[in-house]
């Protein structure tokens, strides 16, 4: 089977010039919002450290963690669920939706759910799942992925959206005021919340100490949900344990402004017990992670808290888009994630990046995002999965460069190619990628080493 | 289900790494004054509005809101009950809900309402515009020691709430009153 | 003090005035250099693309190379970063440890070892400085804007006090230039976009003579200057600080 390449679909997303520009300016901006944040915060950076810290502890303790939080969960009237893979979660899910007899099914973000497909399954089932946070409803309009974690709308344009709520809700073709667009969705997502039976939501931070799930968004969406609605139920990967309540004033301090620029979500909500004649169940979802979590050089991935931040400072991400990845999860973190479940289809995605750092430099717990992606190169590349042109090519160039004297041989057979050969031919871009968008540097007559030998032949060593 | 429980903690022990430690997370300071609150609030989409003190919470009300006909609170003879058995049509027409918050925390507007405060869990988030009542005594500079203002731990429920709903999801155009509350002012005494 | 000069692959065979604008600047802070001719490349462009295994011949090499020197330098951070961070690969015995430590980047050597704070020389243009990746976030030559507002660097501080130089304030001070080695011909529309989008920054924002540390940089974002006829030059900031008049 053949994938499609990252490469590919980023060349063809950049072909639009201008779209480029706007994509990249748009997240640019929000990573201009999240450093004002930050210099603003002059402990940020220890912060950093002791989020780091404590998500290393508790990956190092994570199944003490795991049954302390489903202990405290269920002393507060919590069902607890546990979900080795996708396939166990989506009929978990089901069966407690069937068991109410429910048809109406109103869903807050969560990017678990979108890894476990979990919205066609339902809808395959004759469920009504309604996305509730407003980019995810828009993007569910459209029967289009997320493009980002936190801006899953950041691709679609205020034209876009207008006209697919003219298809959709009816709006007045040509409105794009998003004001009003934004009034139009909060009617017809009212209606469903009023009218939701079963609630599911994600799960931000999952405190061991209280058992309590917590969930942070700026609409409301998942309280609106939860409250309205007779049975909750919520999705959460094993990685999403803090130890204590009080670790959540590190983690509350880091996310909406690495995120987006806020100094916190509008909303923290802590769900511990569900009101009384209700249900509240917690799944518990592997998918993947302990598997993970067994690779030294890659369970800092598990650190994640979901924010973003890595994808709206990597250039590459801002100028391909988050769909040119195929992944749930796209950018930095997610190529270092994908590559775990599925190393044959992600192959490329951990080469989709020039390794500057800069997503390292952002991750609020402090992940080795730029090095885990060296990493899997060095793995892509044992598991025979590089492009062979590619891994000829670096085979050779490993033999040239091992050896002094082949290497100076070809540098200047190369400079005399370069020099002699005519323009069209050296910079012909169907063999040359190089030069479709540069001139190759100019052949000078003598090499570094020429010279010196030449000008200073008492330094030779 | 207790068969993936079994073998995912098996596969979790078998698979983590050795033992770190979990760091103490120092006292951070900051400033906890009003004006530093009612800046950041003002800045999120909120507004603080000073009382003189509780009772003169039901006069400012009818004059932030003279247009509000439903409103629930705990505080003041309410035009509409609200309690934990109210049916949600009728949550659903509720336009101002004026409920006691607990905790203040200054670097971020965010204001701490436990479920023993809302009458109902829906209430602030389906109500049309929230008003939250503080003692101002009770803020903080950080979440740090918001936190810590909840040794017994968040209740059944219980959310930080800071400012008006809202939402960029439509071009990166920020649009206040999203699904939840349309307006947040919060009512300092 | 015996030092060594190492000058990148591209470097000795496309812009040897690199290498030589780099000897002669050591020469005049008194110290001067050898070129040990064994010498080829430091790995980099086989470890990043996968061939790490492939590279360890080559790290072994440039040990063997360059064991016996106190300081072996470089002009390229690039190559600085790839040593002292990705020869732990191999074996640590006393001469791989010793390289790694002592493979620095010639403008760290000059301001940290030589704790060179000025160097005379006027240069009365308006110049771009180009962080590289590797040399900024790698080496910490410089400020990173993900953690401080504030605009510093060694290199920075030399340029600076360089007579009759201007600094461009760019719009994004430390975006990466797209060229990651191997990435600028697996992903050529990305890394050609990124480096048009670092050229138009510096354009608009009046760099007349675009620099930086690292060649492998400043070849990419010349190649594109080029292909687009631009009025302005670029240079490696070795080149500017051993006196080159523009």
């Amino acid at each position: 089977m053949s994938y499609l390449t990252h490469s590919s679909r980023a060349e063809a997303f950049v072909l639009d010039h201008e779209r480029t520009s706007w994509h990249d300016e748009t997240l640019w901006f929000v990573r201009q919002k999240r450093d004002k944040a930050v210099y603003a915060v002059p402990e940020f950076q220890e912060l950093r450290e002791l989020a780091s810290q404590i998500k290393n502890h508790t990956l190092s303790r994570l199944d003490y963690y795991l049954e302390k939080f489903e202990a405290a969960a269920q002393a507060n009237g919590v069902r607890v669920h546990w979900a080795a893979d996708a396939e166990e979660h989506n009929q978990i899910v089901l069966d407690i939706i069937r068991a109410r007899g429910a048809t109406r099914v109103v869903k807050s973000k969560s990017m678990l759910t979108e890894e476990c497909h979990l919205n066609p399954y339902l809808i395959e089932q004759g469920i009504e799942v309604i996305d509730t946070d407003l980019g995810e409803r828009i993007i569910q309009m459209r029967d289009e992925p997320p493009s980002h974690i936190v801006l899953p709308a950041i691709h679609l344009k205020k034209e876009d959206v207008g006209e697919t709520f003219f298809q959709h809700l009816g709006t007045a073709k040509g409105l794009t005021d998003p004001q009003q667009l934004a009034e139009a969705a909060r009617q017809h997502l009212r209606a469903k919340f009023l009218a939701g039976e079963v609630a599911l939501t994600g799960v931000n931070f999952a405190i061991a100490e209280t058992g309590s799930v917590v969930v942070c968004t700026n609409e409301g969406n998942a309280d609106l949900g939860v409250s309205l609605a007779p049975v909750h139920v919520a999705s959460m990967g094993i990685e999403k344990l803090i130890p204590r309540l009080s670790d959540l004033g590190v983690f509350t301090r880091l996310l909406a402004r690495s995120a987006t620029g806020q100094p916190v979500t509008t909303y923290t909500s802590h769900y511990t017990k569900p009101m009384p004649g209700r249900e509240m169940h917690i799944i518990i979802v592997d998918n993947g992670r302990t598997k993970q979590l067994g690779r030294p050089d890659f369970r800092a991935s598990l650190k994640c808290i979901r924010c973003g931040a890595c994808m709206n400072t990597c250039p590459v991400y801002r100028r391909s888009g988050g769909h040119s990845y195929d992944f749930t999860v796209p950018g930095p973190i997610g190529s270092i994630l994908s590559p775990n479940i599925d190393l044959k289809k992600h192959s490329t995605l951990p080469f989709a990046s020039t390794l500057c750092g800069s997503c390292t430099d952002v991750c609020p717990v402090k992940i080795d995002i730029h090095t885990q992606l060296y990493k899997w190169r060095q793995i892509v590349s044992e598991a025979n999965h590089l492009p062979t042109v590619k891994k000829v090519g670096l085979k050779f160039m490993g033999s040239l460069l091992a050896s002094p004297t082949a290497f100076k041989i070809s540098g200047s057979l190369g400079r005399r190619a370069l020099r002699l050969l005519p323009h069209g031919l050296t910079h012909n871009k169907t063999v040359n990628a190089w030069a479709i968008a540069r001139e190759l540097p100019e052949p000078p007559k003598q090499s570094f080493r020429e010279w010196f030998a030449q000008n200073q032949p008492e330094s030779n060593a | 289900m207790s068969n993936s429980r079994e073998r995912m903690l098996a596969a979790v022990r078998a698979n983590k790494p050795d033992e770190t430690e979990l760091p103490t997370v120092p006292e951070f300071g900051g400033d906890a004054a009003l004006a530093r609150f009612a800046t950041v609030l003002a800045s999120i989409g909120g507004e603080v509005v000073q009382l003189t003190s509780l009772a003169d919470l039901e006069a400012k009300v009818h004059e932030l809101w003279p247009a509000a006909k439903l409103i629930a609170s705990p505080l003041f003879p309410p035009t509409l009950a609200i309690d934990a058995n109210t049916p949600t049509d009728v949550l659903a027409d509720v336009d101002l809900a004026v409920l006691p918050g607990e905790i203040g925390v200054a670097e971020n507007g965010a204001v701490w309402l436990p479920e023993t405060n809302m009458l109902h869990r829906a209430l602030p988030t389906v109500t049309q515009h929230l008003a939250l009542v503080l003692d101002h005594r009770r803020l903080v500079a950080t979440m740090h020691q918001a936190y810590a203002q909840l040794p017994e731990g968040p209740g059944g429920y219980g959310m930080f709430i800071a400012g008006p709903s809202k939402t960029a999801d439509i071009e990166q155009s920020l649009v206040i009153g999203a699904h939840g509350a349309r307006s947040l002012v919060v009512l300092v005494y | 003090m015996k030092v060594a000069l190492f000058v990148p692959c591209y470097v000795d065979q496309f812009y040897p005035q690199v290498g030589i604008a780099t000897f002669q600047l050591l020469e005049k802070l008194g110290v001067k250099a050898a070129f040990p001719p064994a010498q080829t490349c430091c790995g980099q462009p086989l470890a990043n693309s996968g061939c790490e295994r492939e590279a360890l011949p080559i790290y072994r090499h440039f040990v063997e190379t360059f064991q016996d020197y106190d300081y072996t330098i470089v002009p390229s951070g690039s190559c600085v970063y790839h040593v002292q961070k990705h020869f732990d690969k191999l074996e640590q015995t006393p001469a791989v440890q010793h390289v790694r430590a002592t493979t620095i980047d010639l403008i760290d050597f000059i301001t940290q070892v030589l704790e060179v704070k000025e160097l005379p020389g006027a240069f009365p243009h308006k110049v771009g400085l180009h962080l590289s990746c590797h040399g900024q976030r790698g080496l910490h030559q410089a400020n990173e804007s993900e953690i401080t507002p504030v605009r510093d660097g060694h290199l920075r501080r030399l340029l600076a006090g360089l007579d009759g130089i201007e600094l461009t304030e760019l719009n994004r001070n430390d975006e990466c230039c797209g060229f990651g080695g191997t990435f600028c011909v697996s992903e050529a529309a990305i890394s050609g976009r990124m480096g048009h989008d670092r050229v138009q920054d510096h354009l608009r924002n009046g760099t007349q003579v675009l620099t930086g540390g690292d060649m492998s940089c400043l070849m990419h974002l010349q190649g594109i200057v080029r292909r687009q006829n631009l009025p302005m030059k670029v240079m490696h900031a070795a080149e500017i600080l051993n006196g080159m008049v523009v």
